[in-house]
């Protein structure tokens, strides 16, 4: 029974990242690389973070500030690699165009691009989920569940699973918003997702006062719909205006 | 959109490795996990087996004894498998190559059926599984008897070959993961030094048996997972479609040009010969004279480096041009299409690496699920760092020890410096 519990859990926090991968990534293995290593790097800034902060955990104080310090830096230092993994990705799309042309196939497509995106943040968001949900579950099959007290309601396994859904859902989509506003030089959309990541960190501060979680988990789902919504625009967007592009190629032509 | 992006052809060769790697690290994770969980408590009756022929550690011991007993059983550990190797490579110098053949055999059917069986009754037991002795023991006669057979045979579809290497995989790392902590971790880093010398240093057993293999135009009379693809032998040749993107990315003049070009007579194109090196043995091998020759053998090549992508043309090519001399390029041809099968055999693996691989991650999953991420990421990104590699050096390659540096750096790191940081937050619901 617990360990059917375990498994719900498990799902729960990674049933759409699995169908995405199954659906859309496992197909190339190009991006299975890609998601690979994009969450060994998200892996190594977890660790990087906790290095840093492994002298002063854990906090005696009951006071929010050193968490909100905790989350700036942490969301900074993510942010930080966004871009260097954006420069890496950039240096790499040449090398793939070059190797195209060498083996007489077409250049990377559009939505080649953006799969790749896509691969990159459902690595942030697959690590994010693994490490804050499954990584916690191992008591989870064992014979009891486990509340907190902040969060009476709910088991604690349930909340986590719930919050790392919403955290790997905006991952994911964030990272594809930042890819094509990287590209287009977009400020709008380059700045997304960082105050995104940066408000969804926030809101889960709320989980720190009593029953906070009742009103903190909702937000971060209406954050995790709005990046959706944004990103799924965005998409439709560039699909509808590179069509349009290739039907006016083909017709001066 | 005839052939699709290119983001389906890159990279498919190491995944072909990769996933056979997590197959059997993720099966002995389960059967670790669930054989040890509900009994962390209860002390298991220790095994003397060759690792731990020196000293048995027992927790009462001090941090010193144990480290110092660990690395004694380390170094008999290596003593011994040095000493087997270099038997093994004499054997095969000697062309006792059939004894070494029915030795993997009748050690691969001992696996399978004792060390196999064993782990089946533990499993049975565990989960109280209905089943009596009669199906089982004729069930597991099967089961090893099939095994024995796919070990070295043309005939087995591919398939089942790798699905055996796999578990006999698993039974091997199921058993080591019984070994105490201290020594498991000390026998893993000093077994990645020993491959590292075994392979690379001249002289060193692994290095001999490889050049010794590949000077006869055998196969290696070891357990070795091929990654080699189970569609057709026309698509086999992945393992060089890296290559030509490492290689090829160093000088900007594309493939196509120099194909083109050499009928111009612009042959001598170091970088072709960078690229395919293999067609040279064949350029000195036969004495061609004329230069029609000459300018067709670096198109058969490429034709053999990225034969997926243009089979036909090229050898229209190659047909077109060796018109003159028809018997002779029925010849090459053969030639160059046992070159291919031999090449054509995708990466292999030897079956070491996997157990040890797995060996890491199962003793990763005796202290918490967290550590296993980090573990089967660091092995995994340490084995893309080693087929990349490959792909540039182009002789064989130790696999052990850029995965189990990493893996142990990660394991030591997750352990203490992240669990307590991610512990500390999450409790707190607090998430980034």
């Amino acid at each position: 029974m617990t360990v059917a519990a375990g498994i719900g859990y498990a799902l729960l926090a990674l049933g759409p990242s699995l169908s995405l991968f199954v659906a859309v990534i496992s197909k190339k293995p190009f991006l299975i690389l890609t998601v690979l290593s994009s969450t060994l790097v998200w892996l190594m800034s977890l660790i990087v973070m906790s290095a840093l902060w492994r002298a002063f955990l854990p906090l005696k104080t009951a006071a929010w500030w050193p968490y909100t310090i905790l989350i700036l830096t942490s969301v900074g230092f993510q942010e930080g690699l966004r871009i260097l993994f954006w420069k890496v990705y950039k240096k790499l799309e040449d090398i793939l165009d070059a190797f195209a042309d060498r083996v007489s196939k077409p250049r990377l497509f559009m939505t080649d691009k953006m799969h790749i995106a896509l691969a990159g943040g459902l690595g942030h968001g697959v690590a994010h989920a693994v490490f804050f949900c499954l990584g916690l579950l191992t008591p989870a099959f064992g014979p009891a569940t486990y509340y907190v007290e902040k969060c009476s309601k709910i088991p604690f396994f349930l909340v986590s699973a719930i919050i790392a859904l919403a955290f790997a859902t905006i991952h994911t989509f964030s990272m594809v918003i930042a890819f094509s506003g990287y590209e287009e030089g977009n400020k709008v959309d380059q700045c997304f997702a960082p105050v995104v990541h940066l408000i969804a960190g926030m809101l889960t501060l709320a989980n720190l006062a009593f029953g906070g979680c009742m009103i903190g988990i909702p937000l971060l789902y209406c954050v995790a719909i709005v990046t959706l919504v944004h990103c799924g625009k965005m998409a439709w967007r560039r699909l509808i205006e590179s069509r349009r592009r290739e039907g006016n190629f083909s017709n001066s032509q | 959109m005839d052939n699709g992006s290119i983001l389906e052809t890159i990279g498919l060769e190491i995944i072909g490795v990769m996933s056979p790697v997590s197959i059997c690290m993720f099966l002995v994770v389960l059967i670790v996990y669930s054989l040890t969980s509900p009994t962390t408590k209860t002390p298991s009756q220790q095994l003397r087996t060759a690792a731990n022929l020196v000293y048995l550690e027992s927790p009462t011991d001090t941090t010193s004894q144990k480290l110092e007993g660990a690395l004694l059983n380390a170094v008999v550990f290596i003593l011994l498998i040095t000493l087997v190797t270099f038997l093994l490579v004499i054997l095969y110098y000697y062309r006792f190559t059939n004894f070494l053949k029915y030795y993997i055999r009748f050690s691969s059917f001992f696996v399978l059926g004792s060390m196999g069986g064993s782990i089946l009754l533990t499993l049975i037991q565990h989960f109280n599984i209905p089943i009596d002795c009669l199906t089982f023991s004729v069930l597991l006669f099967n089961f090893t008897i099939l095994g024995v057979i796919s070990v070295f045979s043309q005939g087995v579809p591919i398939l089942l070959n790798q699905t055996y290497m796999v578990a006999l995989g698993i039974i091997v790392a199921a058993w080591f993961t019984k070994l105490p902590e201290w020594t498991t971790w000390v026998v893993l880093i000093a077994l990645a030094l020993y491959d590292l010398v075994a392979v690379l240093a001249p002289g060193g057993p692994l290095k001999m048996l490889v050049e010794l293999a590949s000077s006869r135009d055998e196969e290696l009379p070891a357990l070795v997972y091929e990654a080699r693809p189970n569609v057709g032998s026309r698509t086999g040749n992945r393992g060089s479609n890296l290559g030509l993107l490492l290689a090829g990315f160093s000088d900007g003049d594309p493939i196509e040009l120099r194909v083109m070009s050499s009928s111009e007579n612009v042959v001598q194109n170091d970088g072709v010969r960078e690229v395919m090196s293999s067609s040279e043995n064949v350029v000195q091998s036969k004495e061609i004279d004329g230069v029609r020759e000459v300018e067709t053998l670096p198109l058969m090549g490429s034709s053999s480096s990225n034969e997926r992508e243009r089979p036909v043309a090229n050898e229209e090519i190659i047909r077109e041009s060796n018109e003159i001399d028809r018997s002779r390029s029925r010849v090459l041809e053969r030639e160059i299409e046992e070159e291919e099968e031999e090449r054509g055999k995708g990466i292999k693996l030897g079956l070491g690496d996997f157990v040890f691989y797995s060996v890491l991650v199962g003793r990763a999953a005796m202290y918490d699920l967290m550590t296993v991420y980090a573990c089967y990421l660091a092995i995994i990104s340490g084995l893309g760092c080693t087929l990349i590699l490959l792909a540039v050096c182009r002789h064989a390659l130790p696999a052990l020890p850029i995965s189990i540096a990493l893996g142990v750096i990660f394991y030591f790191l997750t352990r203490l410096l992240m669990e307590p940081f991610v512990v500390g937050t999450s409790t707190n619901l607090l998430m980034f």
